[in-house]
């Protein structure tokens, strides 16, 4: 299977769930920073979860199909479309050769697009994410241009095969069901849990019952690094200077002047600055999807309640899982 | 049942994430805390847990991060949820560590430096700050020992520790837009090589041609935490036929 880039959109990537094995060497996680929406896609065409899957920016970018396709999309970026016609979300799409998609306006900030087998890129320090700083990995270690070419790894897995010649017509077809990614968020809107970050009594009263009321909104610097969060400004008590230290996606750190930056997947691996929370790892695909100005609330949660939510999350992943495979 | 996580007597700990754990070595930086952060490292490294997906160090913590999923299927590991398995795991393995022989003293890396010019444009600036002259600015450098306290801001770049107090001159104001792959750097009393072009405010006295950080290598970074590692001063031609290999 083959796609042909017509127009790149803004930031266009390859990415999967990220490289892990290097944070040592301060190489980041990187990967999808909607790593559900990534999943959900993957998981609807019996590809392998961490399978490569092209991250889109907002809206604009356009594709050509050269070969018949066996595609997923999902994340609230933008909406799938083929002459006018909207590609419905989080299920199997069979796209004949000669197809023409286009994403068109969403609510959101970034989705996904996954292909039977997964995108084919080679493997960079042990993952296919792009960490474009670097200038490695994902599709020559930068983002997709015009006229790029991409292909798929050829799929030879039964289920594939057999979703394929099921859905295989002249025109674009797809199932009645689906994997909505609503089902497997809070559900409460713009509401992003957090346990206590290490230096969160470090903070003044007042600021911390702020950081727990008020709404933040995300600044116009936010990009895949970090956001940055416009609210009320965050005090701290305790002036002494911080020794770096490990921080990752989620940790929220208060820079000099009270400003919140919310750590995202391509974040450095230590950080110096006071750790007012961590968003836990279920919510963050919300994070990834606000735009400059979208408003988020942050609820304090423990730790144990965040590791349940996680088991919760893995166990309802892996039953999307069982129920995909017996529907294909 | 509440089972008791174990206090060491060698760190305290805090969870990072619901998948990451900091321990604390100690809340200075410091030879043997580093030392003891190093130490530990090499000792998880050598009995890993199921589910252990990366250590990173830093001057005086290490941070595992896990795979929850994992860690709370183990049943070989106690405790009611993945903060106490792996803080049980950690208290047995512990008791390994005094067993074990003190690493080896290891090697001095030696880190060929070009002073100056346009590979150190900010040379001028170090030696009015220190009111000391260029060449009095490279000998100092280069004649020091230096260690690898952290690897941080872009991948493969070290923080090293050991310069002299008398270079010690403040990051620049504006930080520079692009500064050249192998750059070496003073910021307050650190010195450090950017491995990669980026933004950064170091005062950059010199360039080397090593690559710090490849991918193509099996080790993509060149140094990491614990290393030793020396500057020893190369002239332009030396530094242009090095760069050409």
């Amino acid at each position: 299977m083959q796609v042909r880039i017509i127009k790149p959109g803004l930031l266009s990537t390859i990415q999967d769930l990220g490289r892990m094995a290097f944070l040592p060497d301060a190489v980041p996680r990187s990967g999808a920073m909607d790593s559900l929406a990534c999943r959900i896609a993957n998981i609807v065409l019996g590809n392998n979860e961490n399978d490569a899957v092209i991250e889109f920016t907002y809206h604009g970018a356009e594709l050509y199909a050269e070969t018949d396709l066996l595609i997923a999309f999902s994340g609230e970026g933008a909406t799938l479309t083929s002459n006018g016609i909207r590609i419905p979300n989080d299920r199997p799409v069979f796209a004949p050769a000669g197809t023409h998609l286009k994403l068109e306006q969403g609510t959101g900030c970034r989705s996904y697009l996954s292909i039977s087998g997964g995108w084919d890129v080679p493997i960079v320090l042990g993952s296919r994410s792009t960490f474009l700083t670097a200038g490695f990995g994902g599709f020559h270690g930068r983002t997709l241009k015009e006229k790029d070419v991409l292909r798929n790894i050829p799929q030879e897995n039964k289920q594939c095969r057999s979703l394929f010649n099921s859905l295989k017509s002249d025109t674009i077809s797809f199932p009645s069901w689906s994997a909505p990614k609503e089902k497997f968020l809070s559900g409460i809107k713009n509401n992003v849990r957090v346990i206590p970050g290490k230096e969160f009594t470090r903070f003044s009263a007042e600021s911390l019952i702020a950081f727990l009321s008020e709404p933040f909104a995300a600044g116009l610097r936010s990009n895949r690094m970090a956001y940055q969060l416009e609210g009320p400004p965050i005090i701290k008590n305790k002036f002494d200077e911080l020794i770096s230290t490990a921080v990752c996606p989620g940790t929220i750190q208060v820079s000099g002047d009270g400003k919140l930056m919310l750590l995202m997947a391509d974040c450095q691996t230590t950080g110096g600055y006071p750790r007012i929370g961590q968003v836990i790892v279920c919510d963050l695909p919300v994070c990834a999807q606000l735009k400059p100005g979208d408003q988020i609330f942050f609820e304090e949660i423990s730790r144990r309640q965040a590791e349940k939510l996680y088991l919760q999350q893995e166990q309802n992943l892996k039953e999307l899982k069982a129920a995909v495979s017996w529907r294909i | 049942m509440q089972i008791q996580t174990p206090n060491s007597q060698l760190f305290k700990s805090y969870a990072l994430a619901e998948h990451a754990i900091t321990l604390e070595f100690g809340n200075e930086i410091d030879e043997h805390v580093a030392e003891k952060v190093s130490s530990f490292k090499a000792l998880l490294n050598e009995y890993p847990f199921t589910g252990m997906l990366s250590l990173v160090p830093a001057y005086t913590t290490l941070s595992i991060f896990f795979d929850p999923l994992a860690v709370i299927l183990n049943p070989s590991l106690e405790g009611i949820d993945c903060y106490e398995k792996v803080m049980n795991y950690l208290a047995q393995i512990e008791e390994k560590l005094s067993a074990r022989k003190s690493t080896l003293q290891p090697d001095v890396l030696s880190i060929p430096v070009c002073y100056g010019n346009e590979h150190g444009p900010d040379l001028r600036e170090v030696a009015n700050h220190t009111n000391l002259s260029p060449s009095e600015v490279i000998s100092m450098h280069s004649s020091a020992v230096y260690k690898v306290h952290m690897i941080g801001f872009t991948p493969g770049f070290a923080y090293l520790g050991g310069m002299a107090d008398q270079l010690s001159t403040p990051r620049k104001k504006t930080p520079a837009r692009a500064v050249a792959a192998g750059s070496v750097g003073i910021a307050g009393t650190q010195t450090g090589i950017y491995p990669i072009q980026s933004p950064g405010g170091w005062q950059i006295i010199g360039c080397t041609p090593l690559k710090l950080f490849e991918i193509e290598r099996s080790a993509p970074a060149l140094l990491k935490a614990g290393d030793v590692v020396k500057f020893e001063s190369i002239t332009i031609e030396e530094f242009n036929k090095l760069k050409r290999k």
